[in-house]
């Protein structure tokens, strides 16, 4: 299972690739938007974590161009304020479930496995 | 627009006092004008009456000079005998007793036997019947009374006389140019006695008086009627005998100092008086003067209208009197509109004083003071109007005080909030990163026990930190409200049922005495159940063990000015209380009494923040050592959403 992470903290990138390879994911990690837009041209990722506030274009920017390009894959959106309308508002573009930051490797773990389970029952 | 009140009472004042001055002098005029000019037509028709007795008085006295004569007995015989030497001796001495100009005797049959003056014996060719003699002839008794006799009468009786008849006429102003230029005819007061010897009439003995330039009769009227009252050296009285239109005897006093004779009387006046025979009364312009006058029509003995009685005064010495009336009473008329309009101005101040004050005060009240300077109460509406403006500066201050503090509240609660939110933000990537870290190290085999511990440590710490910057963000976060109607009792009981178990543990006994039919809120469920959460617990912490919390629910109206319908839900405790000094900072974002990690100062402030956005309220009133109440007002109708504090 592949997973593609953006984030423009490299803490956190660096975190969560620490996490979820010893989960046994394959994460490829984009700093920016245009980053990760890039590296969608070749590669499907199983999987799209990604932050809402980013410098350029942010999160909600990403999952519009994703849905559009690659509708399909689901989005697990994660951020540092999480405020009742962030949440929503990533919830109406199509967000699989929203992470509030800060997590705990096992809160990263579960949430992604989750994920992933309604995926595969999807399809 | 300051003093506009002020300045449109006064006009108001003034303008009445000016229209009630202007009628009263208007009236007043009109009264004195008419008084005084109808008295002074009295008096001058009374002093033509009086004019008119002396005439007659001399008519008279001719007449009984003429009848007393024929009575003595040597006249007579001298009559009968034509003894005209004698007679002749005897009528002139008769003529200066009786001040006549004329005198003579006649036949039976009408010619003239004997005058005196130079043609004392006429011959027998001498002109013809004299008319008075003619009319003694005829009724034979005596006759007397005005005649005109023409230039040659009055030269067969006495040339002297015809020319002192003569009065040259003053032109008329309209240039009559037909007219004659000198009035030669004579107008006399003249009387004619039958003379008996016996039974016989052997006689008819006449005389009279020329009024032509005569001056006696006109200034005896004067002197007597008028007493010779002047005004600025000029007679006030004067008195005329018209022949026809023209002075024959006048003492009125043309521009060159001379008596006016030969001037004439004015059209009007002719007509009124001399054709209609009316007598006139009324004000005239008389040769120089505007004289008081009246004129009476003088007949002769035959009844026609030969001739006038004037006298007059001079308008003059009345319209003296009538200026020092109308003086004295313009005077009294603007000493009382002066003292009118002084009371206007009193009055206006008086009224508009009150009201200026209100002004200035409401200018102070503009500026910021909420303490003007009212002045003394005044006694009337205004006295209303000052005591409901006090009272609504009053209101103005509580209510203002009010909300500043809820301003200052929400300011603080405004800026603490972004603060947070933005160092929440920062600090989650970060602490991410701690908690990945440690968690990931405790996972490793190959760690000794005491590092183990110490990373425990770590990650404990990081957990706090992580639950502070969680508080931080609920209170930043500032979601907007999810009203819905709810029933307050039963989101309080809800409520009691997620603490209780926490209360039983400590041994607090939570007591809840639900008011009856109280009206739905409109409210945020979710939002008001972590405010009433937030109280109790706090309440929890602050009771010890085996005391108890109690919560009522009522409807209340709101306590700060505007009656608001709503409810409040009173929390009592029977803590341990809040100092004075901490009840002041109990809102404070980060304001706890709790120890290091039991509370983050922010849960009383959120839920204030919650409550005001509901349009509620929270008071606090506590006892230190006795307990806290807490009492949380909500709206029953939320009148308008208190605006997002923060963002």
């Amino acid at each position: 299972m592949r997973v593609l992470v953006v984030d423009d903290e490299p803490i956190v990138l660096k975190s969560c690739r620490l996490v979820l390879e010893a989960e046994g994911w394959e994460v490829v990690s984009a700093a920016s938007v245009e980053e990760a837009l890039s590296l969608l041209e070749s590669i499907t990722p199983d999987l799209l974590l990604i932050d809402v506030k980013m410098p350029v274009h942010d999160g909600m920017y990403l999952m519009r161009q994703v849905k559009e390009r690659k509708p399909g894959i689901p989005i697990i959106v994660m951020s540092g304020y999480p405020t009742r309308e962030t949440i929503s508002k990533a919830e109406d573009l199509g967000a699989a479930i929203f992470l509030p930051k800060p997590f705990t490797p096992d809160e990263l773990a579960d949430t992604l496995r989750s994920v992933a389970i309604i995926k595969s029952q999807d399809e | 627009m300051f003093y506009s009140t002020r300045s449109k009472l006064l006009a108001g004042f003034l303008g009445v006092t000016l229209l009630v001055g202007a009628v009263s002098l208007f009236i007043g005029v009109h009264l004195i004008d008419q008084n005084v000019f109808g008295e002074a037509l009295n008096r001058v028709q009374q002093d033509l009456s009086a004019a008119n007795e002396m005439y007659l008085t001399r008519v008279k006295q001719v007449k009984t000079s003429l009848s007393i004569t024929t009575l003595g007995f040597a006249f007579v015989s001298s009559v009968s005998e034509r003894k005209t030497t004698d007679l002749v001796i005897r009528l002139e001495r008769m003529a200066r007793l009786a001040e006549l100009d004329f005198a003579g005797i006649a036949t039976e049959d009408g010619r003239t036997l004997c005058r005196m003056g130079p043609y004392s014996f006429p011959g027998p060719a001498s002109r013809g019947v004299n008319p008075l003699v003619k009319v003694v002839l005829e009724r034979r008794v005596a006759v007397s009374g005005t005649m005109v006799l023409d230039r040659d009468a009055l030269i067969s009786e006495n040339p002297e006389l015809a020319e002192r008849a003569r009065i040259p006429l003053s032109p008329r102003p309209e240039g009559d140019a037909g007219s004659a230029h000198e009035e030669s005819a004579g107008m006399v007061i003249a009387a004619a006695v039958p003379i008996f010897d016996g039974d016989t009439l052997v006689g008819v003995l006449y005389g009279g008086i020329l009024l032509n330039r005569s001056e006696a009769l006109v200034d005896t009227v004067r002197e007597t009627v008028f007493q010779g009252e002047t005004y600025q050296e000029r007679s006030v009285g004067s008195s005329t005998i018209f022949l026809n239109d023209v002075r024959i005897a006048t003492n009125i006093y043309g521009p060159d100092g001379r008596r006016a004779l030969g001037t004439r009387v004015s059209p009007e006046v002719k007509e009124y008086v001399l054709d209609q025979g009316k007598l006139w009364a009324d004000r005239a312009y008389v040769v120089s003067n505007w004289y008081i006058t009246a004129y009476r029509p003088i007949e002769d003995i035959f009844g026609h209208r030969v001739g006038m009685l004037y006298v007059g005064v001079l308008e003059e010495k009345f319209a003296r009197v009538r200026a020092q009336a109308l003086k004295m009473f313009i005077l009294i008329t603007l000493a009382g509109m002066l003292l009118a309009a002084a009371a206007g101005v009193f009055i206006a101040r008086r009224i508009t004083l009150p009201i200026q004050r209100l002004i200035r005060a409401s200018q102070q009240v503009s500026e910021g003071s909420l303490n003007p300077e009212l002045g003394p109460p005044a006694n009337s509406e205004i006295g209303v109007l000052q005591k409901a403006f006090g009272e609504m500066v009053a209101a103005v201050g509580r209510r203002r005080a009010a909300s500043e503090l809820r301003i200052i509240q929400s300011e603080k609660q405004a800026s603490v909030g972004r603060l947070a939110a933005g160092v929440a933000h920062e600090i989650n990537n970060p602490l991410t990163g701690v908690l990945t870290y440690t968690h990931m190290l405790l996972r490793r085999k190959d760690i000794t026990s005491d590092i183990r511990s110490d990373l425990q440590i770590i990650a404990e710490a990081t957990e706090r930190v992580r639950k502070i910057v969680k508080g931080l963000l609920d209170f930043s976060r500032q979601t907007k409200l999810d009203p819905e109607a709810a029933d307050v009792n039963r989101l309080v009981g809800a409520a009691i049922s997620l603490v209780e178990n926490q209360a039983l543990v400590k041994g607090v006994a939570i007591n809840f005495h639900p008011g009856d039919n109280l009206p739905l809120v409109t409210l945020d469920r979710s939002q008001i159940q972590s405010v009433i959460i937030n109280i109790i617990i706090n309440a929890l912490d602050a009771t010890e063990p085996g005391g108890h919390i109690r919560i009522f629910t009522a409807a209340s109206l709101s306590g700060n000015g505007a009656a608001q319908e709503g409810i409040e839900i009173t929390f009592a405790d029977s803590g341990c209380g809040i100092t004075p000094e901490n009840l002041n900072k109990l809102f404070d974002p980060f304001f706890t009494t709790k120890g290091v990690g039991q509370g983050t100062g922010l849960g009383l402030s959120v839920s204030l923040g919650i409550v005001q956005r509901h349009g509620g309220h929270i008071r606090v009133q506590s006892e230190v050592g006795k307990g806290s109440r807490f009492f949380v007002w909500l709206p029953v109708d939320r009148r308008a959403e208190h605006e997002s504090v923060g963002g």
